[in-house]
């Protein structure tokens, strides 16, 4: 599939879910939408970590800044542009910091991109209390959830549309040479920092932007609700069960996973995470190539 | 192949959907009554909730059904429980209860546990117009949304710091440190504190603050044990109210008063913690020496649970059912009309006569209580006190 046709068919898969909300009830609703939040954090996880082999844990930072942004914005800016703005914030935070931290590697990476959230949520909750006075913020006249949900879509189908751009560009393949080799791309005349750099942004800007779309359902935001390090170890966990290298991969393994954790919870309110514990471990040591080698393997089956 | 897989995801969608779908009981004319709510049983809302209120919804409808069924404006029908774990999540929060009330139509709900909780379904309480009485939310900022469903029974950190504040007063402290947690409730607290000691005439001669998950406090309580304060008060959470307990009898901090908040109120506090904690004042409301009906409360959840209960809030989400339950036996499940019950009624409960007035408690009064040998005795207002309190503090043991 060329570029073009996969765009196309991300654009026609987004307008046939926009019709959910007439047809779905609140809860099927909202369900959809966590599917959409998570297929949007995972697929930009995996552009970036996924293929340059960088193990991001910061995806709650970036979702907890871009809510942080509504909880600021809400109320003086429209939704619409609060949106975006969170998105920004988040990118520019990743910016900075990633040039700060994204010469290191393995475990000091992964460590580090978890101590940012522990660290933007400790200086929001001093500047809020020093400044403001206050540490949680309370939102009111939040908009529709259908409106909530088509924001989510939107920003959900840019994020795969994103992904689907970088990795048919130029980018996507100096992340791909920075996950096989780092050393040899570089040799072979990669700007490899600046290439990492450009991803790690780009996957914040979509968790930020997430972040502060969602944000609005929750009324009161504060920080230890909203910088939620199981956020982001979900979406760790979303995408390498999906597939990292893949973009299909974690989009399907996000809507497996969100609707089978849900499915277990409600039937087994008590047993469900062992449960899908269980399933969890099955998954890795029979699947390490994730959701998406199925299909390979379907593939040779019929062949 | 993308096609493939799209359909293959499409097929998960539905099935899943269909499998839903198939949760909802069908509607029969003598139906049991349906009670749902969310409620942490995993992530870090659990501790709390599992100690405060979960157990509390399991006894009462087990007691009820025992007793024939709940009331419902005459009639008796049995009560059915639909309790689901929030995860200790907002977003899954929200979406259980649009569930719950948008799609499973539940006759009734019952809160989650946490102020950031409640804040959280207030939205949809009166989208979908369902009453709620909450027993573990507080602060001004929640009733300050005036959501005509929602019913804080737990009393507000005013009156609990202006209750502190009387009783140090007539023990005739003079002056205080304090510290709290940079968190909603912590700031709440601190604000309602210094406005009442500043009535009070007792002066605030340190007030540090931080951050949630504080690992150490030695160095604040060393300062402050430096400066001598008459009382000392942490308005902390759970943790935290462990840690400087602990630390402040390491360092041999003891001053005339020694007040700390969430968590003193729960026996686990007094079990770890041992005789060392003789004299320790907090959040509390009752124990079983309150009343005949607190002694009953506090036998059966030890018949249930082989636990106790804990002697602040605990009690409070018992009230909070048994307001319902007298609302429902009135005026049946029109919720509307069980609304305007519960705002305008009053209910006989186990912490006593409660009325609401703009959705606060306005009859339960600010209370302090202190640990004297194995129970959290009340020893203020006098008119509630189970026993005189010890002032000056003992030494630590």
């Amino acid at each position: 599939m060329t570029l073009r046709e996969l765009l196309g068919a991300i654009a026609a898969g987004a307008l046939a879910l926009a019709a959910l909300p007439w047809l779905a009830s609140d809860f099927l609703l909202s369900l959809a939408l966590t599917c959409l939040m998570y297929i949007g954090l995972a697929v930009t996880w995996a552009m970036f970590s996924g293929a340059t082999n960088y193990l991001s844990l910061a995806t709650s930072a970036f979702f907890g800044i871009g809510a942080y942004v509504t909880a600021w914005g809400f109320g003086s800016l429209p939704y619409a542009l609060v949106v975006p703005l969170g998105g920004l914030a988040a990118a520019a935070f990743a910016a900075l910091v990633g040039a700060g931290i994204l010469h290191l590697r393995g475990a000091y990476f992964a460590v580090l991109t978890f101590g940012l959230g522990e660290l933007v949520r400790h200086a929001i909750t001093y500047s809020e209390k020093t400044y403001a006075h206050t540490v949680g913020r309370v939102l009111q006249d939040a908009p529709e959830s259908s409106v909530v949900y088509w924001t989510v879509l939107l920003v959900a189908a840019a994020a795969v549309a994103a992904c689907a751009a970088v990795r048919a560009s130029r980018l996507g393949l100096a992340l791909a040479g920075i996950g096989a080799d780092e050393e040899r791309a570089q040799t072979l005349g990669v700007d490899t920092r600046a290439a990492k750099i450009t991803a790690f942004a780009i996957a914040a800007f979509f968790a930020g932007a997430l972040g502060a779309a969602v944000a609005v359902r929750w009324t009161y935001i504060e920080p230890a609700s909203v910088f939620n390090p199981f956020i982001g170890f979900q979406t760790v966990l979303i995408a390498m069960i999906g597939g990292a290298q893949t973009l299909a991969g974690p989009m399907i393994s996000a809507v497996v996973f969100s609707l089978l954790t849900e499915l277990l919870r409600l039937q087994f309110p008590y047993a469900y995470l062992i449960v899908l514990g269980v399933l969890l471990i099955v998954l890795v040591l029979y699947l390490p190539g994730g959701l998406a080698s199925l299909v390979g393997r379907w593939r040779r089956v019929r062949a | 192949m993308r096609r493939t897989l799209l359909k293959a995801a499409v097929a998960v969608a539905l099935g899943s959907a269909s499998a839903f779908a198939g949760l909802a009981p069908a509607q029969a004319q003598d139906a049991p009554v349906r009670i749902g709510y969310a409620i942490a049983r995993t992530g870090p809302w659990a501790a709390g909730a599992q100690i405060t209120q979960e157990p509390n919804y399991i006894m009462w409808a087990e007691q009820v059904n025992a007793a024939g069924g709940l009331n419902v404006k005459g009639k008796k029908r049995k009560v059915e429980l639909i309790g689901l774990d929030d995860r200790s999540e907002a977003e899954t929060m929200v979406r259980t209860y649009e569930k719950l009330m948008g799609s499973d139509k539940v006759d009734l709900i019952l809160p989650p546990w946490g102020t950031g909780a409640n804040f959280a379904v207030m939205p949809l309480i009166q989208k979908f117009g369902y009453p709620m009485v909450a027993p573990t939310a507080t602060g001004r900022k929640l009733l300050g949304m005036k959501n005509p469903y929602f019913f804080a029974i737990l009393q507000q950190p005013d009156l609990m710091m202006d209750a502190l504040g009387e009783f140090l007063k007539a023990r005739n402290v003079k002056t205080a440190a304090v510290i709290h947690v940079d968190e909603l409730f912590g700031l709440e607290q601190a604000a309602a504190l210094e406005k009442s000691f500043k009535e009070k005439g007792i002066r605030i001669i340190e007030k540090k603050s931080y951050p949630l998950g504080v690992k150490d406090l030695k160095p604040v309580l060393n300062d402050i044990k430096a400066k001598n304060p008459d009382a000392f008060v942490a308005l902390s959470y759970p943790p935290d109210t462990f840690l400087v307990t602990a630390q402040a009898r390491e360092i041999a901090f003891n001053p005339k008063a020694f007040y700390a908040s969430v968590g003193t109120a729960f026996p686990v506090y007094r079990d770890k913690m041992g005789p060392a904690i003789e004299g320790v004042m907090g959040l509390g409301t009752l124990n079983p020496k309150s009343s005949p009906a607190a002694k009953a409360y506090f036998d059966a959840h030890m018949a249930r649970h082989k636990k106790e209960p804990d002697r602040w809030a605990s009690a409070h989400a018992w009230a909070a059912l048994q307001v319902m339950q007298q609302a429902v036996a009135k005026v049946g499940l029109d919720r509307k009309a069980l609304r305007d019950a519960i705002a305008g009624g009053e209910f006989d409960t186990v912490i006593g006569k409660v009325r609401f007035r703009n959705g606060e408690n306005a009859t339960t009064p600010g209370v302090v209580s202190q640990w004297q040998g194995r129970e959290f005795e009340v020893v203020w207002p006098p008119d509630r006190a189970t026993a005189p309190a010890l002032h000056p503090k003992p030494a630590w043991k």
